[in-house]
């Protein structure tokens, strides 16, 4: 936790005048801007009685009182709500970009949420919280019970959020694909909708958030123990790990309770603590006042665009998600510069005892897994389901069988390997655990250039796909180079970097999401990898590209091994780091895009691949790369036999299976190492 | 003079039509072509709408995408219980139960342009799409009835069918003019939640069911290329002469929540008593779905509306 007393000075200066007045130019535009369609219609002063009654007489004033006013009210509510809990989370956590979506809150209730649309629709009919709040909670437990014997260390609660975020995501992509049509609203719900024509979500909601704001209040002494750092904390008698639970829990209850009625509205509870921070407020009592104030404005001006955009548009919902998204993208770039300083994430220096075990022989390892790879391909070509119920193929026929199951299956295998060298490829370069291609933003830019694809209406055919998706992680990657160059390519700008990236990606996506329907669903299956639209040629060259890959970084394996030690040991070391960590970034870059096209951007082998190998006892570079690429070929060659198998003759993204099958692995390899 | 304009129709039709397909027979597609050397017997169909044209053909496919969704949304034309295999979802059918089927002609979409070149492999595939930017959806469907009635040498059950419906639609029109029920527009909604619905815009498939009833659709915008736009409910009200539409299923407790708001008991078309519901008809389908909605549209008008749904 050096770092935080490092940016938290107890007795730094005073906090800046620019801070309140940044915050009043926010409200005041999106109060502006959320008034100015109905001043044709009503007066100001009209307006602003639409909050307490209306006109029977006048229609727009009714319209004003059961549609427009608590709309207003929601957002501010809302806004605050998550801007509280987000810096409250970022406070416990002590990580920049922590929140409650980070930790899986978000993923947990939508899991709760379809869970009740499939099975209980009459639960939701009679209250979307108890769903919403109760996934949220199963999130967090998960988190908690795996991270419990570690002392809820940040990185490792991080980590374990974001695996969880992953494998219940997963899991709601999952219903979602099988079930399209039964959960239409989820699609919208995904996206996060203010849309309101009464008053009684918000009287439901005000008395809830202000009774957990308070007890969220009542933590702030403790937490601000918390600030300086865990041992002295520790020894001031603030019981850690317990007010870091219990301030969880009021996060999750917060969060799952405004989720429940509105929906996921992203990077709110990111940007406004940020925001804050940015802007000057250093002590924890000031970012637990700004916070909410500009997560608050905020979301009320993103809203108001969202409504704006709906109504210029073809009156078509722009949900609110994806404004807030598209605000929350460049808060987060802001903060690029805001963070200069920071040279590595609070709690990167404590690693967790969890990730230093006990070194293997990669000779043993490595053998394992390739007999594991083995046998999957084995039972991959031959033992498979029919319409007639399973058979086995006789090596004989194989053939036959490989025009279907061999190039899928080929093309997978190398999707791991790439992924898992460029994850650790990444993770070595940065320093950082959470490094992985998908949050350097490579996968992300693919992504978001299919989305756009897709949101055209444009039918593209296997080599547009794979064109545009090369596009977009060259493009990704061009954008990181040069953010990169600036802060010469320091870790975490670049994790930093990916992130909005991401978030941009992920605004596409729920728009395409809330208005698509079934076009939404064609999207999703190449979001999580669609295996099966892989040709032989495609396989093969896939193949091409990885071997040369390889071959470059047995050559030049050595800068990996003197980077994490800091710039200056590294260039005192010669190392010209500059150019050192361009090659390698482009080398994770090329392998990310070539396994993205053929998986998808949201397999997370990358980042689960890398730290299989630390638990398998490869801690030296060149083990590492050698055991990581293994486990994620294995990984993915496992999830394609499945993704064709589980639901036959559905098939599932392989990508998707590998987000759960790696997920459950991981999980079992965190909790494991907890214990020992 | 009108039998002789005939007898040059007839003409025209004859030399511009291909003839039965005796021998090997060459149709153009939205991505190729393909050649058939006889009648396909065997036929697997990706999508709904495909497989609704298939059996208004009175042909029974081998194998459809989605087989229980069919079942549950689209309903008619009724597909037979037994006999009838599932290939998969229809954005990732599995290629290969596709070839177990032994199929002898595919009939896709042109969503499924990736898989293209893999289903070619596998039998002749006719790619046909019915919802595509900037393209009348009915007459989508109508061409793709029309020469699978080709291909398959059904075409005079091709040109009843859709004789049928026109029928139906003049029926039904007449029905409405009648009873004087065509002069407010009508907006046509999907309830998602409490909150939120799909509109069918102008540039759907249900448009053509207006268009032939006399009816105005209430929402002016062209819609997603499926033809609706998800819309909050209050950019309904602006439209304060609308008749509302709600086709059925309603998510569980609609109707409760509705009644306890302000803002819907005072939504003119509720204070005017003209919500109407109707049975489920699957918008994303075939002409068949047109003649099913016309049916359902008129007996729910001259039924009479209420102030929520059921």
């Amino acid at each position: 936790m050096s770092s935080n007393i490092a940016t938290s000075p107890l007795q730094g200066p005073s906090m800046p005048a620019r801070l309140p007045l940044m915050a009043g130019v926010l409200w005041a535009a999106a109060i502006l801007a959320s008034s100015a369609p109905w001043l044709g219609q009503l007066s100001p002063l009209a307006l602003l009685e639409a909050f307490i009654g209306f006109n029977a007489d006048s229609y727009a004033s009714v319209m004003a009182h059961f549609s427009w006013a608590p709309r207003v009210s929601m957002a501010i509510l809302i806004g605050a709500a998550l801007g509280l809990a987000g810096a409250v989370t970022q406070q416990i956590l002590g990580n920049p970009l922590a929140s409650p979506t980070t930790l899986g809150v978000a993923a947990g209730s939508q899991f709760g949420v379809t869970v009740a649309s499939l099975f209980f629709p009459g639960l939701l009919a009679w209250s979307a919280d108890i769903p919403a709040i109760l996934g949220g909670l199963l999130a967090i437990a998960m988190v908690i019970a795996l991270t419990w014997r570690l002392g809820f260390s940040p990185v490792t609660v991080i980590l374990a959020g974001l695996v969880i975020t992953f494998f219940l995501g997963a899991t709601n992509m999952a219903f979602l694909l099988l079930k399209g049509e039964w959960l239409g609203n989820l699609f919208i719900w995904g996206a996060g909708s203010l849309v309101q024509n009464n008053w009684q979500p918000f009287l439901d909601l005000w008395p809830r958030v202000l009774i957990i704001a308070a007890l969220m209040l009542l933590l702030m002494r403790p937490l601000q123990l918390l600030q300086l750092g865990e041992t002295s904390a520790r020894s001031l008698g603030a019981k850690v790990a317990w007010v870091r639970a219990l301030a969880l829990f009021l996060v999750v209850l917060l969060s799952a309770t405004v989720v429940s009625r509105v929906g996921v509205i992203a990077f709110v509870g990111l940007a406004a603590p940020v925001l804050a921070r940015l802007l000057g407020a250093r002590t924890l009592g000031e970012k637990l006042v700004w916070s909410p104030l500009l997560g608050a404005g905020l979301l009320l001006l993103a809203d108001t665009l969202a409504h704006w955009a709906s109504t210029w548009g073809d009156g078509s919902l722009i949900p609110t998600g994806t404004t807030t998204a598209l605000i929350g993208g460049p808060i987060i770039l802001l903060a690029l510069q805001g963070f200069r300083n920071t040279h590595h994430m609070p709690g990167q220096a404590s690693s967790p005892p969890g990730f230093l075990p006990q070194r293997r022989a990669t000779g043993v390892i490595a053998g394992i897994l390739l007999v594991l790879l083995a046998a999957t391909v084995v039972i991959s070509m031959g033992w498979s389901p029919g319409l007639e119920g399973w058979n086995w193929t006789a090596v004989t026929n194989w053939n036959e069988a490989w025009v279907w199951r061999g190039p899928r299956m080929l093309a997978a295998i190398l999707a791991g390997v790439a992924l898992g060298l460029a994850g650790t490829l990444i993770q070595r370069m940065t320093g950082n655990p959470m490094g992985s291609p998908e949050m350097l933003g490579i996968s992300g830019g693919a992504a978001l250039v299919m989305v756009l694809v897709v949101l055209s209406g444009i039918e593209a055919g296997r080599a547009i796909q794979v064109l545009a998706a090369t596009t977009g992680a060259a493009g990704a990657l061009g954008l990181l180079i040069l953010l990169a160059r600036k802060h010469r390519f320091a870790g975490n700008q670049l994790l930093l970097g990916g992130l909005a990236l991401y978030v941009f990606m992920d605004a596409g996506l729920r728009l395409v999401m809330a208005s698509g329907g079934t076009q939404a669903s064609k999207l999703l299956n190449w979001m999580y990898g669609s295996t099966w639209l892989v040709s032989e040629t495609e396989a093969f060259s896939l193949m091409a590209i990885i071997l040369t890959i390889s071959a470059v970084l047995a050559v030049i394996v050595r800068p990996l091994t003197i980077l994490p030690l800091g710039d200056v040991s590294a260039s005192s070391l010669g190392l010209p780091v500059a150019r050192a960590r361009l090659v390698l970034l482009l080398l994770a870059a090329v392998l990310t895009a070539a396994a993205t096209v053929v998986i998808g951007p949201l397999s997370f082998v990358g980042l689960i691949a890398p730290h299989l190998a630390r638990v398998l006892g490869q801690q030296t570079v060149g083990r590492q790369l050698i055991v990581a690429g293994l486990v994620g070929g294995v990984l993915l060659a496992v999830a394609d036999y499945l993704s064709r198998i589980v639901v036959y003759p559905n098939q599932l993204p392989a990508g998707l299976l590998a987000a759960l099958v790696g997920g459950l692995y991981f999980l079992w390899g965190l909790s494991r190492h907890g214990k020992a | 003079m009108f039998t002789r304009l005939c007898v040059f129709a007839a003409l025209i039709l004859a030399m511009a039509l291909p003839a039965a397909p005796a021998a090997a027979d060459t149709w153009q597609h939205e991505n190729g072509s393909l050649t058939l050397e006889q009648p396909p017997k065997r036929i697997i169909t990706l999508n709904w709408a495909a497989t609704e044209a298939a059996l208004l053909l009175g042909v029974t496919p081998v194998g459809v995408a989605d087989l229980q969704g069919y079942h549950h949304w689209v309903r008619q034309p009724a597909l037979p219980e037994e006999g009838v295999a599932n290939v998969g979802t229809r954005v990732a059918p599995s290629l290969e139960a596709i070839a177990e089927l032994e199929p002898d002609l595919i009939v896709t979409s042109a969503e499924m342009a990736p898989a293209e070149s893999l289903l070619e492999r596998i039998a002749p595939t006719y790619v046909i799409s019915v919802y595509r930017p900037d393209i009348n959806a009915f007459e989508q469907a109508r061409k793709m009835l029309l020469t699978l009635g080709d291909m398959l040498d059904r075409r005079e059950q091709a040109e009843a069918v859709l004789a049928d419906i026109e029928q139906t639609l003049e029926h039904e029109r007449a029905r409405l003019e009648q009873a004087d029920l065509q002069g407010r527009p009508v907006a046509l909604v999907n309830f998602l939640d409490a909150r939120h619905v799909r509109v069918h815009a102008p540039n759907g498939l249900y448009q053509t069911a207006l268009d032939a009833l006399g009816l105005d659709n209430a929402w002016p915008h062209d819609g997603n290329f499926w033809g609706f736009s998800v819309v909050g409910l209050e950019a309904l009200a602006d439209h304060r002469n609308a008749r509302l539409i709600a086709i059925s299923p309603t998510p569980p407790g609609l109707r409760d929540t509705l009644a306890d708001s302000p803002f819907w008991t005072y939504l003119p078309a509720a204070q005017r008593n003209q919500v109407y519901q109707i049975d489920p008809v699957w918008p994303f389908g075939g002409a068949y779905q047109v003649k099913r909605l016309a049916n359902y549209l008129t007996d729910a008008l001259l039924a009479g509306g209420s102030d929520n749904v059921e």
